[in-house]
């Protein structure tokens, strides 16, 4: 049966699931600006922050962690593209996880220092960090999920979901370059 | 019609806590943009209505589509912006001035030394009002100002958010409990004023009013020498059974989680404007707490009808 | 020839057959089931919402009443005020209409996600269930519907109340926001072949606008939940003042939300109304261009107006300035909108039918409510009537006259696209106008009673205030409207049952849905229409063209379950997408979701972690079928 032709101008298109990411990202990144946004709030209401008894955030290791992550939306962008990208998407995966479990161990090291239960410091800090490292959790999921999917062979629909589930990085990597900044921001404005 | 209550409201009919009965230079200030407003709305509103009507009597006939854009933007765009600009401009350049916070002038409170500026203290608690002047003057849910006189309400909350709101003296302000606030009562004649918390506040919002009573200045400096002294009298009974919460200076009982009820015989009512301040309602209330005001902070003393006649008898003597 | 179109029809027919029986309405992912899934839910919680309310008037009717107390009254304004709002006017507007019409108006087959439009289904029903589950085992939210802390902190309301807030509010802004998400893609792909971005209909852009505005304003209002949840049973600090946080940052968070919300409320109202105007007064709608983009932008602008709720707190006076400035400018887009539709009416050849005098009695209220707005930009004035009954009144009269009437009016006049059958004209025009009266004797003496001093939130007030009789006509007034409801849906359902058949276009219609047969069939198009205008079913060649191309076979998409998606902004064709069907996993995630927060309700941490790890795993089963290549 003949049915509607496809549009000449019709090239590579981004797929609905794309599209789906989009909204995603769009609602996720208003979330987080709010919660940006109460960290500048709160900052601004206390004379000192972090308050007294707390260290100042780390600068060097946060920052050198944010890098590797960075690097990674280049094997993520290549996994989209290519006609091979499982490879790419096992160093993706391998070097982001190994990102993951630094940011662990950061995070549980930090509470040894202060918790969020002492200060709106802290409860700012760990939630607004817990949700970046929840997405980036869900993100190692997602790719993952890929990986496995992809060991049965490679279709159209499973193409579309790299491309999708490599914008949902792109996405995160942003995130986490706003969130890193924000989290430090008290040593850098000294 | 629907301007007739209005009117009634104009004239002061129930006019205890009433907008549009105002008694100060910033109630009047509001009260007057507010008959401009509803001047406009009115205006604005039977246009739409009779551009409505009229279509309802041309309905069914037949005829080409009539362009309108031309209205459309004159009266959906340029009127508007003329109008708004209009109102913002004598709203919230001009008028606002005489509604917002006042400038702290002077760091001292004052009571009744200076004709021309008061300071009281004004700490919002559920559900009850403390009211604190300069010097040992302490009493709740009754404020009282000279007339004639700036007084500046220092406001803030001892545990949630109320609102402190005076509509025949001042717009409302907000009591919190991280910030100190202020609104100037200026009262043009003498008079007692209500007021009511304004901003939900627990089980017992609707039972938090209190008074302003505005005075000539002779009157409310012998008020506020009277309430400064101490109680003459102390009451075991009353140290033992309210001690714990409620202040009579002059005596041992000094707690502040309650009222000061120093002179407490001299106020107009009791529990926040719940009840009147007689001695057959003092009584009730101090039988029956919970079921007068559920919800309140003190709870069923569980006192005996002798008890209870005793602590009224007290109370209504310290004037 | 005809046999062949009769053989694709069939073909159609078979392939987008649902499960019958109660099994393929718990399975269903067809936008229309799903809407009038959303249609009959919604109205379970409009009564309930209408039953607060009638218990609260009948408490408030004379003074130092005791029909219930201060404990009863305090959950029962603060449910009344998130049912209706969540649970009645965003699901009904957006989740019944937006599903059911949306689709149709494009010139779609279903939505952009069907799976996950049931799943945002689901979960609305399953919050509802939650919050009233909180409420009939007595722990339902009672620190009001904007729920400032400190009065919602730990300290001031130790039980679980606040939990069922907190987490009935969060499970039902997924719904939402899966709803918007879905009807933004579906809107701005899924169009018709020639219906570019210019020639869609209003209500697509009404639409489109709300939607939006949830998805940017939602996160403001989970933030503020999460940090309050956090504090009262985590023990962190956000809005205590003690351990350097702000009981402001709680107000300015909710209403960062809260204000956008009021324009999602009104805006596919609006767009509703744009639909039953030009449909009445038969004309086109009066400055398109204008009126698409108003509608747009008062989503837009009202981002920035936010602190006009917070006038009373204490701010400083320059803030006070700016947000009374922001909030004048938000007025424009709405007197753009209310000339439009009252010059269209005026200059057109309107038929006042009862879907046009609710758009008029709209038209009407909003003015009147809008023209109260406007005077609380007036900062002093709203500093004297803010938080009093004046203020309850401004918002009833435009949400239940900018939100409730034009979704009446939209159920009269869809009626018969829905049922295949004509309501009852007379009873129609006479709901309305007891609806109309009850209203005003509802929500008007508010007005007067607010300026003599009764606050809001009030259980009970003292006799010699003289408020007592303005609260008795306010009481009577909502009976009225109550009896008026029932006679609207009394109506509707003779009309389900004795109606005469519709046909498939009663009113002559402007847009898509009129197109097609009352009720549509499950694939809604035989073939996809071709539009050159926003008013495609005017179009009388169009239609006649389309009904060739079936005849020849030409766009019919009956391969499988066939949808077309085009491009952004011009509408070409761009690819053809095989759909999902029914599916078990929309209801089995709910379910999983559900059991999620219910834990959380509980604080039983490593519950709701087993919990979570089940939705992950049911994820991955609803992902498990991938649609077929082409």
């Amino acid at each position: 049966m003949t049915d509607v032709a496809v549009d000449a101008r019709a090239r590579e298109r981004l797929s609905l699931g794309w599209w789906g990411v989009a909204m995603l990202i769009a609602t996720e990144a208003a979330l987080f600006a709010m919660m940006i946004g109460s960290y500048f709030y709160l900052r601004f209401k206390n004379a000192h922050w972090p308050p007294p008894g707390v260290p100042e955030p780390k600068v060097v290791v946060p920052l050198v962690l944010l890098g590797v992550l960075m690097l990674t939306a280049f094997p993520m962008w290549r996994a989209a593209r290519s006609a091979t990208p499982r490879r790419w998407l096992l160093l993706a995966l391998f070097v982001q996880s190994g990102y993951f479990a630094m940011e662990v161990s950061d995070f549980q090291d930090d509470l040894h220092h202060f918790t969020p239960q002492q200060h709106a410091y802290g409860s700012i800090y760990y939630t607004l960090l817990g949700a970046d490292h929840g997405h980036v959790a869900v993100g190692l999921l997602l790719n993952a999920w890929l990986l496995w999917k992809l060991l049965f062979g490679m279709t159209e629909y499973r193409r579309k979901a790299i491309r999708a589930i490599a914008f949902y990085w792109y996405a995160v990597i942003v995130l986490t370059i706003v969130v890193t900044l924000t989290v430090t921001s008290p040593a850098f404005a000294r | 019609m629907t301007l007739l209550p209005f009117a009634l409201l104009a004239a002061g009919c129930g006019s205890k806590q009433n907008a549009l009965s105002p008694e100060s230079p910033s109630a009047h200030g509001i009260a007057t943009i507010w008959w401009i407003m509803l001047a406009g709305s009115v205006l604005g509103l039977g246009v739409i209505v009779a551009i409505l009507v009229a279509a309802w009597f041309k309905r069914g006939v037949e005829g080409a589509d009539r362009p309108g854009t031309i209205t459309v933007i004159a009266l959906g765009i340029v009127t508007p912006i003329l109008v708004l600009a209009a109102l913002f401009a004598y709203s919230d350049i001009f008028l606002i001035r005489g509604t917002s916070p006042p400038d702290t002038r002077l760091s001292a409170p004052l009571l009744g030394v200076d004709q021309n500026y008061e300071y009281v203290h004004v700490v919002g608690h559920q559900f009850w009002w403390e009211v604190r002047y300069g010097g040992s003057l302490v009493t709740a849910n009754e404020i009282h100002i000279p007339v004639r006189t700036h007084v500046i309400v220092y406001v803030h909350s001892n545990d949630v958010i109320h609102s402190f709101w005076v509509p025949q003296l001042n717009r409302k302000i907000d009591l919190e409990p991280d910030q100190v606030n202020r609104v100037e009562l200026y009262a043009d004649k003498p008079g007692r004023y209500r007021g009511q918390c304004a901003e939900f506040c627990g089980l017992q919002h609707a039972h938090m009013g209190f008074y302003v009573i505005a005075q000539p200045f002779a009157q409310f400096a012998r008020w506020a020498r009277a309430q400064s002294k101490p109680a003459k009298r102390f009451n075991a009974l009353f140290d033992d059974k309210c001690g714990s919460c409620h202040a009579i200076r002059g005596t041992p009982a000094h707690a502040h989680v309650g009222p000061d009820l120093t002179h407490v015989g001299s106020r107009t009512s009791l529990a926040a404007l719940t009840i009147p301040n007689t001695p057959a309602h003092m009584a009730d209330w101090l039988r029956n707490t919970q079921q007068v005001k559920p919800g309140s902070k003190m709870p069923d003393l569980h006192l005996t009808d002798g008890q209870v006649r005793q602590l009224t008898r007290y109370l209504e003597s310290l004037k | 020839m005809t046999s062949t179109v009769a053989e694709r029809v069939g073909r159609l027919e078979r392939q987008w057959a649902e499960r019958p029986g109660v099994l393929g309405w718990l399975t269903t992912t067809d936008h229309k089931r799903v809407g009038l899934l959303y249609f009959w839910t919604t109205l379970v919680f409009f009564g309930a919402g209408g039953v607060e309310a009638l218990i609260m008037r009948s408490q408030l009717i004379k003074a130092n009443n005791s029909l219930v107390g201060p404990e009863v009254f305090d959950q029962l304004f603060t449910v009344h005020g998130m049912t209706m709002i969540f649970w009645f006017i965003i699901p009904m507007t957006t989740g019944a209409f937006g599903n059911y019409l949306v689709p149709l108006m494009v010139g779609a087959r279903d939505m952009a996600f069907p799976r996950m439009n049931a799943l945002s289904f689901w979960i609305f029903v399953a919050s509802g269930i939650f919050l009233y589950i909180g409420l009939f085992s007595g722990f339902g939210p009672d620190a009001g519907w904007f729920n400032y802390v400190p009065l919602a902190d730990r300290h001031f309301d130790p039980s679980r109340n606040i939990e069922f807030y907190t987490l009935a509010l969060a499970f039902n802004s997924i719904a939402s926001t899966l709803t918007s998400a879905n009807l933004i893609v579906t809107i701005l792909k899924l169009r018709a072949p020639g219906m570019s971005f210019n020639r869609m209909p209003l209500f697509c852009f009404a639409f489109l606008a709300a939607s939006f505005g949830l998805i940017f304003a939602l996160p403001s209002l989970s933030v503020d939940l999460l940090f309050l949840y956090l504090q009262r049973n985590l023990g962190f600090h956000f809005f205590d003042a003690a351990h350097g946080g702000s009981s402001f940052l709680w107000q300015h968070l909710f209403w960062f939300f809260g204000h956008p919300e009021v324009y999602i409320l009104i805006v596919p109202a609006f767009g509703i109304a744009t639909e039953i105007i030009p449909a009445f007064t038969r004309r086109k709608m009066l400055a398109f261009p204008l009126v698409a983009i108003a509608e747009l932008l008062v989503v837009f602008i009202g981002f920035g107006v936010w602190a006009h709720h917070m006038f009373a707190t204490g701010l400083p006076s320059t803030t006070l300035v700016f947000f009374a400035g922001a909030t004048s400018m938000v007025v424009i887009p709405s007197t753009i909108q209310v000339f439009a539709w009252t010059m269209s009416i005026y200059t057109g050849r309107p038929k006042f039918r009862t879907p046009l005098l609710f758009i008029v009695g709209f038209i009407v209220m909003f003015v009147a409510g809008g023209l109260t707005g406007i005077m609380f930009l007036a900062i002093p004035f709203d500093q004297q009537v803010t938080d009093t009954y004046f203020v309850v009144a401004h918002f009833h009269y435009i949400i239940f006259g900018a939100a409730v009437f034009p979704i009446f009016g939209g159920m009269y006049y869809w009626f018969p696209k829905v049922t295949g059958k004509l309501y009852f004209e007379r009873p129609g025009q006479i709901s309305f106008w007891i609806i109309f009266v009850g209203t005003n004797l509802l929500f008007f003496p508010m007005h007067i009673v607010g300026l003599l001093g009764m606050p809001r939130r009030v259980y009970t007030y003292p006799g010699d205030m003289g408020w007592t009789s303005y609260n008795l006509v306010e009481s009577i007034g909502g009976y009225v409207t109550a009896i008026g409801i029932l006679v609207l849906f009394a109506n509707l359902v003779v009309s389900y049952f004795r109606g005469a058949p519709s046909g498939p276009d009663p009113w002559h219609g402007p847009t898509l849905e009129w197109s097609v047969p009352s009720p549509p069939p499950e694939y809604n198009f035989a073939v996809i229409p071709t539009v050159s205008s926003a008013y495609a079913n005017w179009d009388s060649d169009d239609r006649e063209r389309d009904g060739h191309r079936l005849t020849a076979g030409v766009g019919t998409l009956e391969r499988g379950h066939e949808q077309h998606v085009s491009s952004l902004i011009d509408g070409w064709t761009a690819e053809i997408v095989d759909m999902p069907h029914a599916s078990p996993w929309p209801i089995l995630l709910a379910l999983a979701l559900s059991l999620l927060f219910a834990m959380l309700v509980i604080t039983k941490f490593m519950f709701a972690a087993i919990f979570l790890v089940i939705v992950a795993l049911t994820l991955l089963g609803w992902h498990g079928k991938e649609p077929q290549e082409r």
